[in-house]
């Protein structure tokens, strides 16, 4: 059925195309032409086809829905190893290829995204000794640092402002992920205090392939902002930024346990959605008047 | 023109809608298949499994042992109990008056029984105990077996509890069925042999101070019972009616060198079983033992296949199990890498069929393994956070991760 509607999707996107190239197709002539028809013109002008790519960086939060862990504390709280994740501190990044149709101002764009995004979490044990005259402990911290890839596929709706070179604009739209791949790496550190003296250690890194731990796809929504800064042969540079809040949960929540050797360390994912805050800079080229002596859209 | 511009784009939105799509929330799934520790946050507190059970509503009890490092001498006894998702609920900590619990843990008219034993330093005993409490851990009490001592093995078959137990003054190796109010039925000792030689291994046994023996017991079939456990200064299988004075048959070990580790009746002469010589583990997943056998585990016909993998003398679990309509016997021992090894063997032949291995970086050592009522596995176990602190742990495999390593 989604195989369907993928079908539906790119005929659609086709079709639309197609129109485009059509109307384009019977109306070629000259850009003075154009100039000699200024009604006929200004309605023209007021639609426009883009192409462009974008890439940058991201940062990275995720939200947690439900917790799961593999340590099961029987005499002490679960919050005191509970996981604390970092949000926003780990760069990732994007790179975007940008379709998009401009009319009146609105823009519909279609943004095909590689998305590679890092996120991180630690939790904490600490075990004491109980007994008279033995301050024996020992403390474990684990810092688990998660890097996903998805592919996303965005539908934008843009509402530009003013007429210069420089025109800011308002963004909101959708968007589906589909996982690509996944990585996760385990530092253990700690402080131990048993053997007579104090030993601070930090275990090497243990990273293992995750992509199964990971949800195939999920979705969410996108807002944002950015501004075009039109060059003198109509090419368009961008500036990009996006937050797009996450809808479903990004963990697999078949395979949390499927994993031996994570499971082996004590982790297990939570069931999380992902925010992503993506700035981004690049070009638009149109479809038409690449000739530098037309002005496509800020000629006034 | 700026119609079909709007409709197409319209319809691309609702397209687009259509296809969006995420993880859906699947409790069934965090039942079917989880990892859980126990962690108590105590540094001289260990903890040893000894069997589990899952109850009607899908919870595990956990009957374990529990040490605490500079306060007690022989471990006490420890239940635990987690929901189905593997989460902890509760747990129970006995004391020091009882202790050396023995499985199996066994489920008759919704209360558990376990045997355990007066501890012989806090108490200066020896007495066993038949334990009964409820799935909420709750009601826990405890009957008095009249001269029954030092309990090893038990099991449930018959609508009675089959006991292996020793008698140290008698030098006896004694099997005895025993009623559910813990009345005796039948008892009868066999020796262990003459000497302190024969009973020092078994004592060490108690006192966990040196090796620990696969001990058991059970009913194969028509009234004849077995145990594995010391005959004649010999760890053997011993075969009896509990009748009569001497055996029906006997399958002799080596000393305390060599026996049977894990033993598993499939039918009145066929086995699923493993064994151990100076070090050496054999799995026999087709044996053929008759009652009245008079053979060593060192026979021809005991060889089995031979794992350099496992630890010596390992702890050697078998699990009989239904996976893609076929019954499977399911091993589970401990590796040289301190992972639970999980060897798949088809029960109508023996033949092997695939392995698995649980846990990774911590050490992991086998406690038990049952069939969930889902048809999935659990195995419960003793893995060492940070390397150290011996705690309880629950694998719990999904019916499809069971059918996935049977070819």
């Amino acid at each position: 059925m989604k195989k369907l509607y993928l079908l539906l999707f790119c005929f659609l996107l086709a079709a639309n195309v197609s129109l485009a190239q059509s109307s384009k197709s019977k109306k070629r002539k000259s850009p003075a032409a154009y100039n000699k028809q200024n009604k006929e013109n200004e309605r023209f002008l007021e639609k426009q086809w883009w192409l462009g790519v974008k890439g940058g960086m991201n940062l990275t939060k995720v939200n947690v829905v439900t917790n799961f862990s593999i340590i099961a504390p029987t005499n002490y709280d679960a919050s005191e190893s509970g996981k604390k994740y970092k949000n926003f501190n780990l760069v990732g990044s994007q790179f975007t290829m940008e379709a998009m149709f401009y009319f009146k101002r609105f823009t519909f764009s279609l943004q095909p995204t590689y998305q590679h995004s890092r996120f991180a979490y630690s939790n904490q044990y600490k075990w004491i000794s109980t007994a008279e005259n033995n301050a024996n402990s020992v403390e474990l911290k684990y810092n688990q640092e998660q890097k996903v890839d998805h592919v996303l596929i965005p539908l934008l709706v843009k509402y530009e402002f003013g007429s210069n070179k420089l025109r800011p604009y308002l963004q909101i739209g959708i968007f589906q992920a589909i996982r690509v791949s996944a990585t996760k790496a385990v530092t253990v550190s700690g402080i131990d205090q048993a053997s007579g003296g104090k030993n601070e250690f930090s275990d090497e890194t243990v990273t293992v392939g995750a992509k199964d731990l990971f949800a195939k796809n999920y979705w969410g929504f996108i807002a944002g902002a950015g501004a075009y800064y039109t060059l003198g042969n109509n090419v368009r540079l961008n500036l990009d930024v996006q937050y797009k809040y996450g809808m479903s949960n990004i963990s697999s929540t078949k395979n949390r346990y499927s994993n031996d050797r994570l499971a082996g360390i004590g982790d297990a994912m939570d069931d999380l959605n992902m925010d992503n805050l993506a700035i981004s800079v690049g070009c638009l080229f149109p479809l038409r008047f690449l000739e530098s002596g037309f002005k496509s859209l800020d000629r006034k | 023109m700026l119609q079909k511009i709007f409709s197409s784009l319209i319809i691309v939105a609702v397209a687009f809608s259509l296809i969006m799509c995420g993880e859906a929330d699947n409790p069934q799934a965090e039942m079917n298949q989880f990892v859980s520790v126990f962690d108590n946050n105590q540094f001289n507190a260990g903890f040893n499994p000894i069997d589990m059970v899952q109850t009607d509503d899908g919870s595990y009890i956990v009957l374990a042992e529990e040490k605490v490092t500079d306060t007690t001498e022989i471990p006490n006894i420890y239940l635990l109990k987690a929901d189905k998702y593997g989460n902890f609920v509760k747990e129970l900590e006995i004391g020091d008056s009882l202790i050396n619990p023995v499985g199996h843990l066994t489920v008759v008219e919704n209360k558990l029984y376990f045997f355990c034993m007066v501890s012989v330093v806090k108490a200066n005993g020896k007495d066993a105990r038949l334990a009964s409490f409820d799935s909420n851990l709750d009601g826990f009490k405890t009957t008095n077996l009249n001269g029954i001592t030092y309990p090893a093995a038990a099991s449930y078959a018959g609508n009675q509890f089959v006991l292996l137990s020793y008698n140290i003054d008698d030098k006896l190796s004694v099997i005895s069925t025993i009623s559910a109010a813990g009345a005796v039925t039948k008892s009868k000792g066999y020796t262990v042999g003459e000497g302190d030689d024969s009973e020092e291994p078994i004592l060490n046994h108690f006192l966990r101070t040196d090796k620990i023996f696969p001990f058991d017991v059970g009913l194969v079939a028509g009234g004849v019972y077995y145990f594995n456990g010391f005959y004649n200064y010999t760890f053997s299988l011993v075969f009896t009616n509990i009748s009569d004075d001497e055996p029906m048959g006997i399958v002799a070990g080596y000393n305390d060198k060599g026996g049977f580790s894990a033993i598993t009746p499939l039918s009145a002469s066929k086995y699923a079983a493993a064994r151990f010589n100076f070090g050496n583990n054999y799995l026999l997943p087709n044996t053929t033992i008759t009652a009245t056998s008079n053979a060593t585990s060192t026979d021809a016909n005991f060889k089995g296949y031979s794992l350099p993998e496992l630890i010596p003398d390992t702890k050697v679990k078998i699990l009989r199990a239904t996976a893609k309509e076929k019954n499977i016997l399911i091993y589970g021992a401990d590796t040289q890498t301190r992972q639970i090894g999980l060897y798949f063997y088809n029960e109508a032949d023996g033949t092997f069929m695939s392995s698995r291995y649980l846990g990774f970086s911590n050490p992991y050592q086998i406690g038990c393994m049952i069939a969930t009522e889902d048809g999935g596995l659990a195995v419960c176990g003793t893995t060492y956070l940070a390397g150290r602190f011996p705690r309880i742990c629950i694998f719990k495999l999904s019916k499809e991760e069971v059918a996935s390593n049977v070819k």
